[in-house]
Order: C-alpha cells, then structure tokens, then sequence
C-alpha cells in the first residue's frame, strides 16, 4: 500500500518560507498514477516524501503498511530497498559498475549471494531486451538502454511500488515510448506505479492522474 | 569482497590519481622504513658487539666522548694505581692500550689501530677471535689484520704497513671474518703505536673482572678513587648506546612524519575529490536502499586500500632499499647496518594503516550524511 495524510513541505529560505506541498492526502491504488503538474508544482517534492527521501513537514506517509515517519533513514531506507523501486530522469546507474552489476545492486544491498544475484538479475535483463549488453558499462549505454537498465533494478527485489519520476525526460520518442511500455507492463496486478510527468500525454497512459498546482492536489482523473 | 570489489572499480576509473597516491603513500612508507631500518641494523651491531666484548669495563680520560677513539690521555702511573686497587676491587686483569685512528673518506683509507701490551692479543677484545692466516699476537712487531681490513687494503702475509714516516711492521696474522667491528681492526705492539703517538700515556684500560665482582660497583669504585677517569661496564655502555639510538629512532621518525603527513593528505584530497565527484552515486545508492554505515563503509575503505597498498609497497621499497645499504656498508665495514625487522614492518603498516583511516574518516562521514534530496539533486 501508499497512502499519504495531510502531507505538508514547507522548505525555509533565509527570512522567507516556500511551500512546495500543501496538505496532500491521497491512497494509491493498484496500477499507474500519473502525477501531472507545471514545473514547480511540488512534483518532486511530494515524490521525495513518498519514498521518504525526505520528512514532510506535516502530515503522514504509510509504504507498505509502515509509516515512515516513525522511521530514521536507514529505517526509510530498509523499507526502500524491500518494497520500493525508483527509476529517475537521468543519471541512475552507478557508473563504474557493468548493467548486470547495476540490476544486482539491490540484491546486494538485501544479502543475495553473487551467484544468486546474477541468476535473478540476467532474466530481468532479458526482459528489458538487454541481455548482450549484460557486461557493458553505463557510458557504453544509450539514454533509452540505461533507462532500460534502471527499470531491471527497480524491479530487482519484486518491489510493491515503482517510483518514476520524469523517466522519459531525456530520450527522443522512440525510446521513450519503450521505457513507458515497460514501467506500465509492470504496474500490474498489486503492484503500483507513480509516475510524475509534465507530459499530458504521457500521463494518459495511466490508469488515473493527479493535478498538482501550487502544491495543492487540484483534481483526481480517473481514465 | 562485494565492498572491495566496488572499491577496486572506483579507484580503478580515476586510475591516474590513485596511481599518484598510491605512489605518494608508497615513497613516504619506503623512506620511514629505510630511516627506521639504520636505528633497527645499529641495535643488532650493538648487540653482536657487545656480546662479542671481553673485557668488563673500559677505562678512558674522563671527558672523552663514548663515539670517538681515546686520546692517550691516561699516565702510567694511573696504571699503577689501578693495579694497586686490583685485589681490594676484584679485578683480575688491566690491558693498557693505546687508539689510533686516521681517518679518510671512505673506509679503505681510514685506519683503526689498536696497540696492545706484551701477553694481550685481539682475544682480549673479542674472546672468539680466530687467525685465519699467521698468528694472532702482534708481538713482538708485527701486525695483525681484522679480515674486512685485510680485504680492503688487500693487506695479506708480509706486506709491510706503514704507521709513520719512519714506523713500518710487516703482516704477522690476518683474523677470521667475526661480523663485528674486530674485522675492521689493526693490532700492533703497544710500544710501536705509543712511539709513533710520541706519547707514554695510555688511551684506553681494559678491565677484566673476578667473575663474582660487580662491574657497575667496581666502575663507580674506580671513578670515585681515580680522580680524571671515566669507567664504563659493558652493560652501562649497552644502556647508554640503546639510549642515544632511540633519540636516534625519534628523530628519523620525526623526519619521516613529515612525509607520512604529506602521504596522509594526499589519501585525504584523493578520497574528498572522489566523494565530491560521486556526490549523485550515494544519492541513487540511498534511494535504492543502502544505508549510512554502507557508504561509509565503502569510502573508508577506498582510503585503507590505498593506504595499505602503498603501505606495502612502500615496506617492500624500503627493504630492497636496505638490502642496497648493507651491500655497501657490508663491502665497506664488514657489517650490515640496515635491518627492517619484523617489528619495523609491523610498525610501518601500523602507521600507514592509521594514516588511511585519519585521512579516510572525514570524507566517509561526509559521504554518509549528505541528505538523500541533496545527492540525487546534484548531477
Ligand atoms: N530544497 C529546496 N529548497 C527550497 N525550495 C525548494 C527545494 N526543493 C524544491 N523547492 C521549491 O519547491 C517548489 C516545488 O518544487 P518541485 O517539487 O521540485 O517541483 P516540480 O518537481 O513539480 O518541478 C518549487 O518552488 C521549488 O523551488
Ligand atoms: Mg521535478
């Protein structure tokens, strides 16, 4: 499960305080939520406090039926590597490790054993359609391949939610257009996906979008 | 070995400047312990040395100091008045004899004479010397060789030593090899070198003991009924040795910590840089689930490595370096002056270790706490 409670972010600036999200309840369903809004709508910021990347100001969040404000980071940070995956815009891969090494990350993180880690981590590649580019570095990548690799990491540890935030910012449409297909491939059955966009088009794909304006929840879309 | 593997890949991608590092760490340990090494050969010399010696106490003009030969400072009737106390102190020997050294540059021109009285021969130094050619009593005028100085000056049976214009003695004994100072040793007749000296006086008493007599009580005895003398037992001078070459290890390790600092600022810089650099791979390896201790962890450990490698490199430098020094000083003296002894290698990772960890602490804990929104922020 996700749910947010009167989420709040209030960031200080000097003598001024911005307030990036204001009051923020939501429960996510199974499927993808798309997460809509002008740049500086709080996209980012409330996606920040679903994955308790940062503390809310006020409010709550419950991932996986723990509130993460009852947690410190390495708490937050269990609970993200059990029950969460994350795909970003760019910039997601560890540079000097191979894709093969990059998708076993998590795996290593959780314990696997190395010979485990690759029997697990080489399907999921396959999958992304990457299985000759399983010993190929990041930089040896394309924008569209690396992104491939990320969404295999993402999935590493069979997560209930993916977080994706603007995974296809950086690709021409073509590989955007794959990326996407399989982020919402794998937002199926239990499994949730919330995927923050400013592409209108883009965020039709899902099942629902929200509106984000001034930090404020301004409309749920069911489609 | 996962966390050694990721620290293998990144200290392998900035290649360059870990080389750089490592090396700065490598030259700094090989110069501490080629530093250390000459404190660790002296006390080994020493310690064969002393163990080699015959006589109990020595006897020199009081002022005289403990690293340069004797002058002949010590009038005879000194002599007497030792021999007077003889019975009433224990002693069961005194060996007059007179130093003389004539130094040059390198050890094949400098010149240690030691002139002995009738009935004493190089035993009376060292109990185990050995003639390997000749006779071992220079007496009653002739001279005998320690093995190192024979080689040097190719001086073999016969062959006339000059000592002045007008003093020559021919080759009588040439001593076996004793891996001490002995082998860099000339024995002559005690008279010979007094004459050539100009002098009546003695350099130097060596005191031999009853074997139930305290040296330390008989040397302060002699001191305080003799006015002008200093006398030193054997295990006073093995003391007072042991003293001077830990303020000889201090100092060397003083200079050395200077490169050990520059060695540790370098792992210091290196590892910030990386951090820096590497500022959005924690951010991502945060959100994918890693905690504070793994990146901690890792960049600690970036810092050990480089230190332990150019730890080791570094020892394994100053051991070839000192095996070089001993090659010349063993040509040159007949001793290996260098020695890097288990504990010096001990000590050297010790500090190269403690110098990665210092230099590493900083910038892990840096690493670690950078809020995760920061770090995935940065690109
Ligand atoms: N660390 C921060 N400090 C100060 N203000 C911030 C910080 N992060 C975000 N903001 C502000 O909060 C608002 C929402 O930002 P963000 O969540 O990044 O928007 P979006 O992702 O929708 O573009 C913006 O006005 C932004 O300037
Ligand atoms: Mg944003």
């Amino acid at each position: 499960m996700l749910r947010a409670e009167h989420l709040s972010k209030h960031y200080r600036q000097g003598e001024a305080t911005i307030t990036a999200l204001t009051d923020f309840t939501y429960d996510f369903p199974p499927g993808a939520t798309a997460v809509v809004g002008p740049s500086g709508s709080g996209k980012t910021t409330l996606l920040n406090l679903l994955a308790g990347f940062d503390r809310p100001s006020t409010g709550s969040v419950e991932l996986a039926a723990t509130k993460l404000e009852t947690l410190d980071e390495d708490g937050r940070a269990d609970v993200r590597l059990r029950h969460a995956g994350f795909v970003f815009q760019s910039w997601n891969l560890l540079p000097t490790l191979t894709a093969l090494e990059n998708v076993s990350f998590p795996l290593l993180l959780a314990g696997v054993g190395r010979s485990e880690r690759n029997q697990r981590a080489l399907p999921l590649l396959e999958k992304m359609g990457l299985a000759a580019r399983a010993d190929h570095r990041p930089n040896q990548l394309s924008g569209g391949e690396q992104q491939r690799v990320a969404i295999a990491r993402a999935l590493a540890l069979e997560p209930a939610v993916l977080f994706a935030d603007e995974p296809t910012g950086n690709l021409d449409s073509a590989a955007g257009a794959q990326v996407l297909d399989l982020l919402l491939e794998h937002a199926s059955g239990e499994r949730r996906l919330v995927l923050v966009t400013h592409d209108l088009q883009i965020a039709a794909r899902a099942q629902r979008v929200l509106h984000l304006r001034d930090g404020r929840l301004t409309k749920i879309e069911e489609l | 070995m996962e966390l050694l593997v990721l620290v293998w890949r990144n200290l392998t991608a900035r290649l360059t400047r870990s080389t750089f590092t490592w090396l700065g760490i490598a030259v700094a340990s090989a110069s501490m312990v080629l530093f250390l090494s000459f404190g660790e050969g002296l006390r080994h010399a020493l310690a064969a040395e002393m163990g080699n010696m015959g006589p109990q106490i020595r006897v020199v003009a009081q002022g005289t100091d403990a690293f340069s030969p004797p002058l002949p400072e010590l009038p005879p009737q000194m002599l007497e008045q030792i021999k007077q106390l003889a019975p009433e102190l224990g002693i069961e020997k005194v060996i007059p004899a007179v130093v003389m050294f004539r130094g040059g540059f390198d050890p094949a021109s400098s010149f240690l004479f030691y002139g002995l009285p009738p009935g004493a021969d190089p035993r009376d130094f060292y109990p185990k010397a050995q003639v390997a050619a000749g006779r071992i009593d220079p007496h009653p005028s002739g001279a005998v060789v320690g093995s190192k100085k024979a080689e040097l000056n190719h001086l073999t049976m016969g062959k006339e030593l000059r000592l002045s214009r007008d003093v020559k003695l021919p080759v009588v004994g040439v001593l076996k090899p004793a891996g001490s100072m002995l082998d860099s040793f000339i024995f002559v007749p005690l008279r010979t070198l007094q004459k050539v000296l100009g002098t009546k006086n003695y350099g130097v008493f060596l005191v031999q003991l009853d074997p139930d007599a305290k040296p330390e009580e008989v040397a302060q005895k002699l001191e305080e009924q003799i006015p002008g003398i200093d006398a030193q037992s054997t295990t006073e001078a093995l003391k007072f040795a042991e003293r001077a070459m830990r303020i000889g290890d201090l100092i060397r390790f003083g200079i050395s910590l200077v490169a050990l600092v520059v060695g540790g600022l370098l792992v210091a810089n290196t590892v910030m840089m990386s951090v820096y650099e590497r500022t959005r791979e924690f951010g991502v390896m945060r959100a994918i689930g890693a905690r504070r201790r793994f990146i901690f962890g890792l960049v600690l450990s970036e810092a050990l490595f480089l230190a332990l490698a150019g730890g080791v490199s570094g020892v394994i430098a100053g051991y070839v370096g000192s095996a070089l020094i001993n090659l010349y000083t063993q040509h040159a003296v007949g001793l290996a002056l260098s020695a890097v002894t288990p504990r010096l290698v001990f000590f050297s990772m010790g500090i190269a270790l403690a110098l990665g960890l210092i230099a590493g602490l900083i910038p892990a804990r840096n690493a670690s706490r950078i809020p995760v929104t920061e770090a995935l922020g940065r690109v």
